[in-house]
């Protein structure tokens, strides 16, 4: 990144390299759409080289690269709701995810992943951040600005809710239409 | 993939069923798999962004100029991203650069902005899908002089396109660029010749627009034309009508 900042933008190459997946990954669990995620990666990385002189070396870089990843996500779900939905999946996160279904390996896995699409943005992130990118509390506390005793509170709670909905998906797998609590984003 | 125990990162005081209820949970959590990025693609539209970077990064003086070699798989998103970039790096040449060296720096940058702009429009009105061809044709609203190459294109396009969005899209394109000689002709062709009566209303409608008196003639055939539709007859009479 020092590279990048001092002007040598080709070096993008390899902060690419060695980031794009986990971003990826992260992107893909949040939006459940492939497609919506690759062109958020490649957002993410054209934010870097138009902010690259804001970065401090003080500051862990992939925790600044994820704040630019929650960033993009953000606006580019104000940009799709202000205009024509284009990506079914990415407005109905409670929808079809027709690339993600496919991999789930049974019933169960796949109702924990429906409940996981349908759980509040802000709590899904949580998860996302230390199930699946391994996220230490002291990072996701850096990233999302709270106290880690604040993470703790919010992380019990976004499981708790996760449990919630995956046993009542159990009981009536049509409960999730009545009930999309995943398509309201809250900060 | 982390599989650490979900109790290290609940606050103190959770019960112990409860905790052990949701770390279940969470770990059947890591059986939820994500589908794996295509690196190549993406490395590909990075790539050409960071080719759209490097020549004003440098400088125009070392910059031999280059034809921008863009992939299909390259153009979704590039478009927007390169634009924005060298936006940013016109701006900040401006802001960096001693006022005399910048003046021409900057028109050199136009100039290739200008490029970037024309080869994307036409990379994307090649495109197998409509929707980017219309977002191609959509694109040449951004420049303010088309090369022959790209008003040849939005001819083409409105002439031979299957996509009746893509050619009402081309129509709406074309009005800015009315006032050239190849496109009045290229309009006044394509009524006639159109299949679909939505788009001869359109055309009917961009001649009257754009008071294209040379069209009178193909109006009245229209108008009188047994086998043409009865709301393009109608709109034709109407647009003869008003051409006076």
């Amino acid at each position: 990144m020092h590279a990048v900042r001092g002007g040598d933008v080709a070096k993008l190459g390899v902060l690419f390299e060695r980031y794009h997946r986990p971003l990826f990954d992260f992107l893909v669990r949040m939006t459940g759409n492939a497609t919506a995620a690759e062109d958020l990666v490649q957002d993410v990385f054209v934010r870097v080289l138009k902010y690259r002189a804001t970065w401090r070396d003080e500051g862990r870089f992939e925790t600044w690269l994820f704040r630019i990843a929650r960033n993009a996500r953000a606006d580019y779900f104000k940009s799709r709701s202000a205009d024509a939905p284009i990506d079914e999946a990415a407005d109905h996160p409670s929808g079809a995810l027709p690339a993600i279904d496919m991999l789930a390996r049974d019933r169960e896995v796949a109702r924990l992943q429906q409940a996981l699409m349908l759980l509040r943005e802000d709590k899904r992130e949580l998860i996302v951040l230390a199930r699946y990118r391994g996220m230490k509390l002291e990072a996701i506390a850096d990233l999302l600005g709270v106290e880690v005793g604040t993470v703790k509170v919010r992380m019990h709670r976004a499981v708790k809710e996760l449990r919630d909905i995956f046993l009542r998906l159990n009981e009536s797998p049509s409960w999730k239409t009545n009930n999309s609590v995943g398509s309201c984003p809250t900060a | 993939m982390e599989d650490e125990q979900l109790s290290r990162l609940l606050p103190d005081g959770v019960d112990e069923r409860e905790a052990d209820a949701l770390d279940r949970t969470w770990q059947m959590l890591g059986a939820i798999e994500a589908p794996a990025p295509d690196g190549g693609r993406m490395r590909a539209r990075l790539d050409a962004v960071i080719d759209a970077v490097e020549p004003f990064r440098r400088g125009p003086e070392r910059s031999a100029p280059r034809r921008w070699m863009f992939h299909s798989y390259a153009l979704q998103g590039l478009a927007a991203a390169a634009v924005l970039v060298i936006g940013v790096g016109i701006g900040s040449y401006a802001a960096r650069r001693p006022q005399t060296d910048s003046v021409s720096e900057i028109a050199a940058m136009r100039v290739e902005m200008h490029d970037l702009r024309e080869m994307v429009s036409l990379s994307l009105m090649q495109q197998q899908s409509a929707s980017e061809r219309i977002r191609g044709v959509t694109w040449t609203g951004q420049l303010d002089r088309p090369s022959s190459e790209v008003v040849s294109a939005l001819l083409d396009t409105l002439m031979h396109d299957s996509n009746v969005n893509v050619r009402l899209a081309t129509i709406d394109a074309l009005e800015r660029f009315a006032s050239l000689d190849e496109v009045r002709r290229g309009t006044i062709e394509a009524v006639e010749r159109q299949p679909s009566p939505l788009v001869q209303i359109a055309l009917i409608d961009f001649m009257v627009k754009t008071n294209e008196r040379e069209s009178a003639a193909t109006l009245r055939r229209l108008s009188q034309d047994p086998q043409a539709n009865d709301a393009v007859r109608a709109r034709a009479a109407w647009g003869l009508q008003q051409l006076g």
